[in-house]
């Protein structure tokens, strides 16, 4: 009975199939709000509303030909889409909506899951930087540079940012944290300047416009996913909407309060929040243009990871005015 | 420098109806002078081959002009037209011989589909010739 | 390390083929080499084989966004060969729909240079404007590219009470959203950042490198062929040369919008002032011998073609100096100096034509005046024959 409940945990909810579809409905959002946004329509007509696009172009590139160059490292290649899948489905598991009672939480939620989660959403980041550099592409070996350069830039705000209100509740774990700020929502308010800070950051590691720097369509053909073609593509391009979903809801978990009510109520409130948090994060996609790489250096030090430590000393200030 | 200084515009659009047009759901309007495609007014042709001599392309080709039968045979090749319509301002007769209508969507996937065939039986082949003594016959083979 | 990258001939960043293989060291480019000839198409050998009237469609399919400014320099260079005297009204049409399709060019590019710069929303925005323009052209001439309203001697179709309003309205909305383009585009910060500064070009660099057009006039050289050689209608329009003086892409952005702004103000003037009369004069079939240079202001620059004529129907010769081949030099000085990120936007800037810019090479002995066209494989042997000998270029650096 336990196993045959792991096994549905692990791949129907919230497992696999249930981050698939989750993701490419986010997926949908994010593109018909975007495509709102500038006055045009946006996926129509694949399934109503064009809600199934995203999974119909996850199909289209699994069916086409998978291409490897022949000076690639063939392990790594091959392997790496794999790989990503995985890390960010693993991430997606320690978000505590599943967690549904904070006395028997499940081995998903423990003392210092939000360092977890925040290690296990790096690792995509160093897997991209694998696969350009596997890839043996003039084009990658730039956009795999550029990657890792921008992880010197964004990582260290972003991780300033989400650990402040953890530091204000007073714990290392996200179910805590979550039912911290359901009991006192005004705290909320204290983390204003770290929640922009980090939605602009995680804005960066999503690597959307204006971050999109390595996978700058214009100048540099497809960045890190040049070589990348059919279903190995796929797998990358869902372990993407994946990240976007898992990162949403870390933010939505540690900065709007968590998702109380139980497993029916807190589903739905997962969902109004990533939603939210999706819209913003289309919104800064629309607005602004690319910048370039020593731009983002120079924005994140000078002023991102300036105001993430604004931020976490007023957290530390209002927490000796609490205790 | 503001920063987002686009953002009012873009939450603006949020509310108003997309731009784009749900085509080929919904239709297009065309504006009545439209270049379309050409086409042949056999009645008033007088086979003086000025639309053949300033075509571009070399898409009209009058052949087996038989002046005793008083037939001609034109063919357009439609998948050659380039639709300047320089065929109609070269017609002399009035009301032209050759116009133009507003069809855009002609796309096949075969080009000889394209290539529209006449042959004619007329009245007046020269243009200095007498009045028309029978009626006009016109036999379409398209 | 130094190392080269290979942009095009087949790139997201260009919309046409052309090869330029940057030597870069880090990100910083050191060198450029441009290779045209990708899309070369033999206009100007097809030019002998047809008559005056079917080389008007010809020369306007040298381009699709400037066609009818190639058009209307041929149609200008014949009309001087034929002695002919267009009427008022048919020249006022014809640089009517010149005005019109340099706001749509310029619109085009305005938007090419956002999506360069990743700010795909100014792009959406910018096309959507665009298509007033485009609505406009189809109804005055029954096309939205390739207008073909220019004939031998005037223009083919006229203008009516309600097209003029119609005009005079569009006119109207594209220049309160011109005006709201240029503050955003003046103070949007992330998009502001990638064009300042980059893409210099001193005053002194544009003249000696023969940039002409937007290019040139963004560093301060204020040439315009509708001022210093006005022809037709252009010296009863009351309009100014646009010019910046920070030598960069922000300045040719700013250049850009100012040109459109004057545009509409000569658009305004053509329509409420149109005269009366004949839209066209009867033209000959045959031409005078002779030659003539024909120049004319298209959005790129100015535009020069070169007719001769031996007495019958046909032209002997027909040669195409489009405006971006003589940006190309000004192209490679721009490019040294900057970062990998930067090369789309400069490229952008000079607003490419590539395939105006393909032309054949004309060898001209400079001893004794013989001349002869050269093909590529002549070109190349040679090229191979003297490359052992002659001495390193700058910056060439070749891997392999």
């Amino acid at each position: 009975m336990a196993a045959l409940r792991t096994v549905l945990y692990l791949f129907v909810y919230p497992g696999i199939l249930f981050l698939f579809v989750y993701s490419t409905f986010c997926e949908w959002f994010d593109r018909k709000v975007y495509a709102r946004l500038q006055n045009r329509m946006g996926p129509t007509h694949t399934g109503r509303f064009g809600l199934l696009q995203p999974i119909a172009d996850f199909f289209k590139l699994m069916s086409k030909e998978d291409v490897v160059p022949e000076a690639a490292d063939k392990g790594f290649f091959n392997a790496l889409p794999a790989f990503g899948l995985a890390v960010v489905s693993t991430a997606a598991l320690l978000l505590p909506v599943w967690n549904f009672d904070l006395a028997a939480p499940g081995w998903t939620s423990f003392q210092g899951d939000i360092i977890v989660m925040l290690y296990l959403l790096s690792l995509p980041t160093l897997i991209l930087f694998l696969a350009a550099w596997s890839s043996t592409n003039l084009f990658s070996t730039i956009g795999g540079a550029r990657v890792l350069t921008m992880l010197f830039g964004y990582e260290v705000p972003l991780f300033l940012a989400v650990l402040s209100p953890a530091v204000l509740a007073g714990s290392w774990r996200l179910a805590e944290i979550a039912a911290f700020y359901q009991a006192k929502p005004l705290l909320l308010l204290v983390n204003i300047l770290g929640f922009l800070v980090a939605v602009v950051a995680v804005q960066a590691k999503l690597e959307r416009c204006p971050f999109d720097i390595p996978d700058a369509e214009t100048e540099i053909v497809g960045g890190t996913f040049t070589e990348y073609s059919g279903k190995k593509l796929a797998l990358f391009r869902l372990a993407f909407d994946i990240e976007m979903v898992v990162a949403s809801g870390l933010l939505a978990a540690v900065f709007l309060g968590g998702f109380p009510g139980g497993p029916l109520l807190g589903f739905v409130w997962f969902v109004l929040k990533t939603l939210f948090i999706i819209f913003l994060l289309s919104l800064i996609r629309a607005l602004t243009s690319r910048i370039r790489i020593d731009q983002v250096i120079s924005l994140s030090w000078k002023v991102l990871a300036p105001l993430a430590i604004v931020q976490l000393l007023a957290s530390i200030l209002l927490k000796g005015f609490m205790s | 420098m503001r920063i987002a200084a686009f953002l009012p515009e873009l939450l603006r659009h949020l509310f108003k109806k997309p731009a784009t047009v749900d085509y080929p759901f919904k239709k297009l309007e065309v504006p009545p002078d439209f270049r379309g495609t050409p086409y042949l007014n056999p009645e008033m042709c007088i086979v003086c081959k000025a639309c053949e001599r300033d075509c571009p392309a070399e898409a009209i080709e009058i052949t087996d002009v038989n002046p005793a039968e008083k037939r001609f045979r034109m063919v357009i090749h439609n998948d050659r037209c380039i639709h300047c319509a320089q065929c109609v301002d070269s017609c002399p007769t009035t009301p032209k011989a050759m116009q133009m209508d507003s069809l855009f969507e002609i796309a096949t996937d075969d080009r000889h589909k394209l290539k529209r065939d006449w042959v004619y039986v007329r009245a007046v082949i020269k243009p200095k010739a007498a009045a028309p003594a029978a009626a006009p016959v016109a036999e379409p083979k398209a | 390390m130094s190392f080269e990258i290979p942009i095009g001939p087949q790139h997201p960043a260009l919309k046409e083929p052309i090869s330029l293989r940057m030597t870069v060291e880090g990100e910083v480019i050191t060198g450029v080499d441009i290779r045209l000839g990708y899309n070369h198409r033999g206009v100007e050998k097809v030019a002998e084989e047809k008559n005056w009237t079917q080389n008007i469609y010809l020369t306007e399919r040298i381009c699709g966004i400037c066609s009818h400014s190639h058009a209307t320099c041929f149609v200008q260079g014949v009309e001087k060969l034929m002695e002919l005297a267009p009427p008022k009204r048919g020249l006022y049409i014809r640089y009517l729909v010149s005005e019109l399709e340099r706001i749509h060019s310029h619109l085009l590019w305005l938007g090419v240079a956002g999506h360069e710069a990743g700010f795909d929303s100014f792009f959406m925005y910018t096309w959507r404007d665009r298509e007033i323009v485009m609505d406009l052209l189809e109804m005055i001439s029954g096309n939205r590219v390739h207008y073909a309203i220019n004939t031998i001697g005037g223009v083919r179709r006229d203008l009516d009470e309600g097209q003029r309003a119609k005009i005079l309205e569009g006119v109207a909305t594209l220049r309160k959203r011109s005006e709201y383009y240029f503050r955003i585009g003046a103070n949007e910060p992330s998009f502001v950042a990638r064009i300042a500064g980059v893409g210099m070009l001193s005053k002194e660099q544009a003249i000696a490198l023969c940039a002409t057009g937007p290019v040139a006039k963004a560093s301060g050289v204020g040439r315009d062929v509708r001022k210093e050689d006005p022809y037709a209608v252009y010296d009863e329009l009351d309009f100014a040369v646009c010019t910046a003086d920070t030598c960069d892409v922000l300045g040719r952005v700013v250049v850009r919008v100012m040109e459109l702004l004057e545009s509409y103000k000569m658009i305004e003037q053509m329509v409420r002032n149109l005269p009366a009369g004949d839209i066209a004069c009867k033209a000959p079939r045959k031409a005078k011998p002779g030659e003539t240079v024909s120049r004319y202001e298209a959005p790129r620059g100015e535009n020069i073609h070169y007719i001769k004529s031996n007495g019958s129907d046909k032209p002997e010769r027909l040669k195409v100096r489009a405006p971006t081949l003589g940006n190309y030099p000004a192209t490679v000085e721009m490019l040294r100096g900057c970062f990998i990120a930067d090369i789309p936007l400069i490229f952008a800037a000079i607003d490419p034509c590539i395939c105006c810019a393909e032309r054949a090479v004309t060898l001209v002995d400079a001893r004794n005046g013989a001349e002869a066209i050269v093909r590529m494989s002549e070109l190349r042997r040679r090229a191979l024959e003297r490359a052992p000998k002659a001495p390193l270029k700058g910056n060439a650096v070749w891997p392999l």
